[in-house]
């Protein structure tokens, strides 16, 4: 096990820069998950720590170690791909002994290790097998086989549970968090679904367009978004964000709609900002904004429903009471004022 | 019409074809025991007395071992030496950027492009400056230039198959760019080695032209020594085509044992595992 320390970490293609000085730390045996939109670096920098990227410039340290020039086999990294990358012409056993046969480890030694391995993942069964004989799901816990067996400083995950069905990548989350609650591993793990971030991450590292916009564990991220970007994407539904300014007594937006605020320091009246209020923070209330119901969306223990306030916005609501009103009809709901978010207009920052 | 129907209207079809693809062939099986005076009728007829006279000829008389020996060191020689480096090629053309294989593939496909008369007056005028006429290197490394454009492109494209993170996931093992090769690539390719030595066994094997001009008494291939079959002689055309029978031999005994492989490897883009 050992720390990872990423140090104002630059990669480019030529002339074009794709991630622009990445710097943050990664806590012996924590598991840090890189999230961000496609094309925003996280799967490059991962590629970097594994030694599959050359570093154009900074830094990466494995364990103290300086690891710039140290090719992918020294690095002490075991890494999951997201086409799992079996061996095809090997078995079972030989793709998780594999990298114990590079080593030159004895075989008696090797078969114990990947017994054992196959013991926590459950693959006794099937260690004589060939991949084209396995299931997705099967192959997806050879591919963690053949990193745990390594028993490697750092396990490193690249979308590793995008091949797989809703039900299976569900399962498979439960499976790899309680794998390194067990074994302990420092670990990093790149996702573009931001559930999988918030259920499995001890810490979330946001990236867009080559930059860091936010690290924080789970709920940091949720409870205190920096930006106007972390804040749009951490979250699901998404949360609703209005544009407008600052007026007489609050927020207006941009169409006249208007909010109250109580978040402090927001600046002077005529301060272009934007409005932040997740769907699950907004709450029915007699007193409340007169809004028209356009869509309902059941899913048994909370209801989704997309309102349309009269100045022509559109705002997402998560109601955990059973919800009988039908589109069309109009309804009453206020925000939860605690609990709404500022963000500077010009520049998306946090108000606060 | 319903679905027997049709399907028994195109196994006739296929089974035409296939009579009318085997025709000739079975046609010279037939020429090869008979007797000339048989042989030389414009029918096909079936009336005539079997005879195995000039295969048993062939196989004794007239030197066709001799050029089996000299056909098959030939062949396999050429398959050893253009598959392995072929091999080679095509893994590290695979492993390059698009750019800089491109230009590099092309050359070699430009070998192709000529038509062989033309390579082999060079050829002959190398080997002979050499001394090197009527001796097996010549003749292998000949076929070798000629066939290594194919296997390099045949073995390319089922190296291009290979995901790149497979490579990535060797590296990360622990393998060098060799073991790479060697522990990881080739047996994923291994069907495509079967059918691209088929096809080099079959090209330096039937090869005539630079066989021709190259070999002379102790290298004569098969298809050179049976052109020269008694020219003049009654019984040239059973004699011809008991080695005509005798030559396909070796290959359908190749095949035959290969079949699975071979099956295999030329389906393998089809079925991915």
């Amino acid at each position: 096990m050992a720390e990872v320390e990423i140090r104002n970490v630059r990669k480019a293609y030529g002339a074009v820069k794709v991630i622009h000085g990445v710097t943050f730390d990664i806590a012996d045996g924590e598991f840090v998950i890189l999230v961000g939109p496609s094309g925003c670096g996280k799967s490059t920098l991962l590629r970097m720590i594994a030694g599959l990227e050359n570093i154009s410039g900074g830094q990466i340290a494995i364990g103290k170690k300086v690891v710039n020039a140290v090719p992918p086999k020294n690095r002490d990294i075991a890494m999951v791909f997201q086409n799992y990358a079996l061996y095809p012409h090997m078995t079972v056993a030989e793709n998780m002994g594999f990298s114990l046969v590079m080593k030159g480890v004895q075989k008696a030694e090797i078969a114990r290790r990947v017994a054992d391995a196959a013991g926590i993942l459950d693959l006794d069964a099937l260690l004589a097998r060939y991949p084209r004989e396995l299931s997705g799901g099967q192959r997806q816990r050879v591919a963690m086989g053949r990193a745990i067996v390594r028993d490697p400083q750092v396990f490193l995950f690249d979308e590793p549970l995008s091949n797989l069905d809703a039900k299976l990548r569900v399962q498979m989350r439960t499976e790899i968090k309680a794998l390194h609650q067990r074994l302990g591993t420092t670990t990093v793990y790149v996702t573009h679904d931001q559930v999988e971030a918030m259920t499995m991450a001890d810490r979330i590292v946001v990236m867009h367009k080559g930059v860091v916009e936010q690290i924080g564990t789970p709920l940091e991220l949720y409870d205190r978004p920096v930006n106007q970007f972390v804040a749009g994407f951490i979250g699901s539904p998404a949360m609703n964000l209005l544009s407008g300014g600052i007026g007489e007594g609050g927020f207006v937006s941009d169409k006249g709609l208007k909010l109250p605020v109580t978040v402090q320091g927001h600046g002077d009246k005529g301060r272009p900002v934007a409005y932040g209020i997740r769907p699950e923070h907004i709450r029915m209330s007699d007193d409340g904004l007169p809004v028209r119901v356009s869509l309902v969306e059941p899913t048994g223990s909370e209801t989704q429903v997309m309102v349309e306030a009269d100045s022509g916005e559109t705002i997402s609501c998560v109601f955990r009471d059973r919800f009988s009103a039908t589109p069309g009809s109009t309804i009453r709901i206020a925000p939860h004022p605690n609990l709404v978010h500022l963000f500077d207009g010009e520049t998306g920052a946090r108000i606060s | 019409m319903n679905r027997p129907v049709n399907q028994i209207i195109l196994i006739a079809l296929l089974a035409g074809y296939t009579l009318l693809s085997l025709s000739p062939i079975l046609w010279a099986a037939l020429i090869s025991i008979k007797q000339p005076i048989d042989a030389f009728m414009p029918t096909l007829s079936l009336d005539f007395e079997p005879t195995l006279e000039f295969h048993w000829q062939v196989w004794t008389e007239q030197g066709f071992v001799t050029y089996l020996r000299n056909s098959v060191i030939v062949a396999v020689s050429t398959v050893l030496i253009s598959l392995s480096f072929g091999t080679m090629a095509a893994y590290q053309l695979t492993r390059m950027s698009a750019a800089g294989s491109r230009p590099l593939l092309l050359g070699i496909l430009g070998m192709r492009m000529f038509p062989h008369i033309l390579l082999a007056l060079p050829f002959f005028v190398i080997a002979q400056t050499l001394d090197m006429i009527d001796s097996f290197p010549a003749l292998i490394l000949s076929m070798v230039a000629i066939n290594q454009p194919f296997t390099i492109w045949l073995m390319r494209s089922f190296f291009a198959d290979v995901p790149k993170e497979i490579y990535e996931a060797a590296a990360i093992d622990g393998c060098n760019a060799w073991q790479t090769f060697y522990r990881v690539a080739l047996p994923i390719v291994k069907p495509g080695l079967w059918v691209a030595a088929l096809f080099s066994l079959l090209l330096a094997y039937n090869e005539f032209l630079f066989a021709l001009v190259l070999s002379g008494p102790n290298t004569r291939t098969l298809p050179v020594g049976i052109s020269e079959y008694g020219a003049e002689d009654i019984t040239y055309w059973s004699l011809s085509a008991a080695a005509a029978i005798g030559i396909t031999l070796p290959i359908v005994i190749f095949m035959v044992l290969l079949q699975r492989h071979l099956v295999r490897g030329l389906s393998m883009g089809a079925v991915k595992g």
